[in-house]
């Protein structure tokens, strides 16, 4: 290595450690903000909650032992929902790429379902499905599934068509165009629907608790805001951060392993 | 001698909402065995249309199309289609690439990915194998892509415009580079080109094509030494004489049609 080489690795490396502890600075400060204001009633620390407040909440939650019953029902719902859409909106994809009459036949629905507030039809799934958890991950899969399936037929009526023309030449059918082009050419278009429905799902399982649950985030801050309890609802928002964050994480590193295959 | 390929009376047109679109009409003319055959003509007129009815990816709507004097039905096992862009898949292996055509065919035996392996080495991308397209210059792209199409062992190869995506320079040797390997593997060859130069310095033969619908124009025979390389075979003496007679012939108005 040369020095001129070293001195800009050494740079890089710098780089990054200034990010890092600007992003950490940025939390600390916040948090230390937030404790000041409220601790010294600058305003009221029962409309704003403060830091040292949740964390007695979720010491007084996590003694009910309720606080991980909340989290796994959430949690749950959300990676249900996640997976269900995933999978089942890559299958409904494919059969529409694979049948051009169904697809033209069922473009106009799809792309109406698209721009429907999904949470609109919250109240029917409830009166179908009853106020149950499947009614959440019902809510979280209409939520994710319609941009899946929108996405992944893109990206499958993306593949170059020489390369169409190519497999053709070697006498592949339909099932060899699929599974040798057409899939594994859309791995991207699957890894950035999986950060999408990452916060898709969320979204359609907080929704769903707000409607119908007894149990969860969701519930914990429509409970929480309904009593006027606001270091709760701050305290079930941090947690949702923390989760959110960590499934992201996940998906992140599963597409570092899979785009080492592909 | 009988052609190995002979294309007699060929129709066909594609059809849209636009409308009809006459590609070609009665086109009609043969490949030798060993022969390198050149087809160039105005852009459009249906090129890639006959290299994809001899690839039987299409079918004529008349005409017929015999390889060994069989219909085309019973032999497409005998013609590979190197396309315009190398068209590796990215998320494969060099090694995984060539093997392509025996995963679809489902002859993938030890025999025949030994054989394959055995083409990569004696071309010079051995070292490669292991390797993605990306990390390969788009000469030796372009030599994986050749490689490719020969590990079928087709008795034809079809080349749509393979080097138009290279700059001059790498062109120039990828030429000599697929020359020589066609050569050597002795098989018959047909290649589409806007370049005239490129396709004289290849070619046995050049089939000259009219505009749409399209038919064939004129065959003219190459006489250069095939045993120079197409770099040499430019600076040939006989050279600008073909290179003006198929200019002419492109630039001259339709009389017909
Ligand atoms: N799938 C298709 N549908 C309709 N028209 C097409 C299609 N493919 C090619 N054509 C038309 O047929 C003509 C010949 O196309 P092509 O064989 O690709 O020409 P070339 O390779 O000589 O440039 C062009 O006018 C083109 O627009
Ligand atoms: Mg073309």
């Amino acid at each position: 290595m040369t020095d001129e080489h070293k001195k800009y690795v050494k740079k890089i490396k710098i780089r990054k450690l200034v990010t890092k502890i600007l992003q950490a600075s940025i939390l600390i400060l916040f948090i230390g903000l937030w404790e000041l204001v409220a601790s010294k009633e600058i305003i009221d620390p029962f409309i704003i909650s403060s830091p040292s407040r949740i964390v007695k909440i979720f010491i007084k939650l996590q003694g009910q032992n309720s606080l991980y019953n909340h989290m796994v029902a959430t949690l749950s719902e959300t990676v249900f929902g996640f997976l269900i859409s995933t999978v089942l909106g890559t299958i409904i994809a494919i059969m529409l790429w694979w049948n051009k009459l169904l697809n033209d036949v069922l473009e106009p629905y799809l792309i109406t379902l698209n721009a429907l507030p999904k949470i609109s039809l919250g109240p029917l799934i409830i009166i179908w499905i009853g106020a149950g958890k499947n009614s959440i991950i019902t809510m979280t899969v209409l939520t994710c599934i319609i941009i899946t399936i929108i996405s992944m037929l893109a990206g499958f009526l993306q593949v170059d068509k020489e390369k169409i023309m190519l497999l053709k030449s070697m006498r592949a059918n339909k099932f060899q165009i699929l599974f040798k082009l057409v899939l594994p050419s859309n791995i991207p278009t699957l890894m950035s629907v999986l950060k999408i429905n990452v916060g898709l799902a969320w979204v359609g399982a907080i929704i769903g608790e707000y409607l119908v649950s007894r149990e969860g985030i969701g519930y914990l801050i429509v409970y929480g805001s309904q009593v006027f309890q606001l270091d709760l609802v701050m305290a079930s928002i941090t947690i949702l951060s923390i989760l959110a964050a960590l499934m992201y994480a996940i998906v992140a590193i599963a597409e570092k392993i899979i785009k080492k295959y592909f | 001698m009988q052609p190995i390929l002979d294309l007699k009376d060929l129709t066909f047109s594609y059809h849209s909402k636009e409308g009809e679109t006459k590609a070609l009409q009665n086109l009609t003319f043969s490949v030798d065995q060993g022969d390198f055959v050149g087809l160039v003509g105005p852009s459009g007129c249906g090129k890639t249309t006959i290299l994809n009815l001899i690839a039987g990816i299409i079918s004529p709507a008349s005409g017929s199309i015999l390889l060994n004097s069989q219909p085309l039905n019973l032999s497409l096992d005998k013609v590979a289609l190197m396309p315009q862009r190398d068209q590796l898949f990215e998320w494969r292996t060099i090694e995984r690439n060539i093997m392509l055509g025996l995963e679809i065919r489902k002859t993938k035996t030890k025999q025949n990915k030994e054989m394959a392996l055995a083409l990569l080495k004696k071309y010079g991308l051995g070292d490669f194998a292991k390797m993605h397209p990306s990390q390969l210059s788009g000469g030796m792209k372009q030599r994986a892509a050749l490689i490719r199409t020969l590990v079928t062992q087709p008795e034809i190869l079809l080349l749509d415009e393979p080097f138009s995506a290279l700059d001059f320079q790498t062109r120039l040797n990828v030429c000599n580079d697929v020359y020589s390997i066609i050569k050597q593997e002795q098989k018959t060859a047909i290649l589409v080109s806007h370049d005239i130069s490129e396709c004289i310095s290849l070619c046995d033969k050049i089939v000259v094509l009219s505009n749409r619908p399209t038919t064939v124009k004129e065959e003219i025979i190459i006489e250069i030494d095939k045993s120079l390389t197409p770099l040499k075979r430019r600076e040939h003496k006989l050279f600008a004489g073909y290179f003006e007679k198929i200019w002419s012939l492109l630039e001259e108005k339709e009389n017909d049609g």
